[in-house]
């Protein structure tokens, strides 16, 4: 069991991504932009952080700025749940230290569960900045 | 002339004042040359496009006072210049490259060079050339269009597929059988249309030339064994037999594998949707001393001698096809020509109608670069 912040602003997904990984046994914590996440992560620690990257108010990349994964948390594996592929935005993501990216439409849950358990199993992400 | 030809003969003068006239009245730039190069005609758009005055042109050797970079500003080399290479091969010459204006600023230029021959030999060159960037502008808006509303697209995409999976996994309760059936059949348009986006993405970037490659060394037979079990999965319901015939010794080549597998599994796919019931499509790879040669084989309809000029055009399907199957967008083997082109390699086809279809696909190995992506998954670069 782990514990994983979700952080996508279409809220039926990040619904069904929370039924999905409540249902592994994870500990789950919604939010729906970066600043939330954010907010959320002054009184939760997680294992794993499931970003998207275009969202309203702070987007995921602004997030993992202001969160700075690579300094202060190296711990936490974060994976980009974008639909963006081969975008700028993505190359950006792993330059702040983000372990993989995943494209969203391409994701069954079984798979989902999947990547996730074997994220929490690797050694922690190199950034490449 | 023929004798028939009632055309007033002109002078050698007129003859001149005609050409000049031609020449200064012409909408794009143009600039003549003698035989090495030397610029003897310049008209008014030209020097408007490039920022020279005639006088400061004329007689000046072409290559040197106007420095040409490639779409992506690397300076193009001399041997590489389209005047040379008209001179060289005595044929026009269609090319778009970035002229640097005298401000030291980039024009985009779409250029045609045609050699001036006299019993074949060059006598000297013209250059038209227009300003594209207005066009390159549009280009590039309708690529960020087209990869953003692709983008958006998908958003409710992964919530149609995202349910549908919980559903038939039981998140939310037991379902009947039918209800099962019913859910796959959602997840299959999901996909038909995620497959679709992709194709316009895969389009888009070739079109812009902005597809990235990462060459990888991959066992060749072991992706067409997966890429066989795919489309046979996919095409569970018509009795279409797919076989991965094996090549004599392991085959491996560094190329791209996302672009390799979308490659083989469009003629594959193809393959299947154009065979008909109790046919087959068989896929097979040898590697030969300079490349990689992968046949695919169907016993389908076959394309018409007179579409198969036609048949890697964007949007064209041909008619045996048409009034079968509704569903293909003519998308497909453009996709597949630009992607093989990405690769460097080639493709030809045999085909003949009632009979079925060969595509021939030959790729050289890649140089060497960091590594390749699983499907579904961006790499980090």
């Amino acid at each position: 069991m782990a514990r994983i912040l979700i952080v996508e602003d279409d809220r039926d997904l990040n619904n069904a991504y929370s039924i999905i990984l409540k249902n592994e046994g994870h500990e789950v914590v919604e939010a729906y932009d970066g600043q939330e996440a954010l907010t959320k992560l002054k009184d939760f620690s997680p294992d794993l952080i499931l970003l998207d990257l275009l969202m309203p108010i702070m987007g995921g990349l602004e997030f993992l700025q202001n969160y700075d994964l690579v300094k202060k948390h190296p711990e936490v594996k974060v994976l980009i749940f974008t639909n963006m592929e081969n975008s700028p935005e993505v190359n950006e993501a792993y330059k702040l230290g983000a372990h993989r990216c995943i494209i969203k439409s391409w994701t069954a849950p079984h798979n989902l569960a999947r990547v996730i358990t074997d994220a929490l199993q690797a050694k922690p992400a190199k950034s490449a900045a | 002339m023929s004798q028939y030809d009632d055309t007033p003969k002109r002078t050698t003068f007129e003859q001149q004042a005609e050409a000049e006239a031609l020449f200064t009245s012409i909408g794009d730039g143009a600039i003549s040359t003698d035989e090495f190069g030397r610029i003897t005609r310049v008209n008014p758009v030209a020097q408007e496009i490039i920022g020279y005055t005639e006088a400061e042109l004329l007689g000046q050797w072409f290559p040197k006072i106007i420095t040409a970079l490639t779409m992506d500003t690397k300076v193009v080399n001399l041997i590489d210049r389209p005047i040379t290479k008209a001179f060289l091969t005595g044929k026009p010459i269609y090319e778009k490259m970035i002229y640097r204006r005298k401000s030291g600023e980039s024009v985009p230029v779409s250029i045609v060079v045609s050699p001036i021959l006299l019993d074949g030999k060059p006598l000297g060159a013209v250059e038209v050339f227009r300003d594209i960037t207005l066009e390159e502008e549009i280009d590039r808006m309708k690529s960020e269009f087209i990869s953003l509303a692709s983008h958006q697209l998908r958003t409710p995409l992964s919530a149609i597929k995202t349910y549908s999976h919980m559903l038939i996994d039981g998140y939310m309760g037991d379902i009947t059988p039918a209800q099962k059936k019913s859910l796959r059949t959602i997840i299959s348009g999901a996909n038909r249309m995620n497959e679709l986006i992709s194709t316009l993405l895969n389009i888009t970037r070739i079109e812009s030339g902005t597809i990235a490659v990462t060459p990888k060394v991959i066992d060749v037979d072991s992706v067409i064994d997966e890429i066989v079990k795919e489309v046979s999965m996919m095409a569970a319901d018509k009795a279409v037999e797919v076989v991965a015939k094996e090549s004599p010794k392991p085959v491996t080549i560094r190329t791209d594998l996302l672009i390799f597998k979308e490659i083989v599994t469009n003629l594959v796919t193809n393959g299947v949707k154009y065979t008909p019931e109790g046919g087959s499509v068989i896929v097979q790879a040898k590697k030969r001393s300079a490349d990689l040669l992968v046949t695919v084989s169907d016993t389908g309809w076959g394309i018409p001698k007179q579409s198969q000029d036609q048949i890697f055009s964007k949007f064209f399907r041909a008619p045996n096809i048409v009034r079968r199957e509704t569903t293909g967008t003519g998308l497909g083997l453009y996709l597949v020509k630009g992607l093989v082109e990405t690769l460097g390699g080639k493709i030809w086809f045999k085909s003949e109608e009632g009979k079925g279809t060969k595509f021939y696909l030959s790729i050289k190995p890649l140089k060497k670069q960091p590594a390749a992506k699983p499907k579904g998954e961006v790499p980090q670069p």
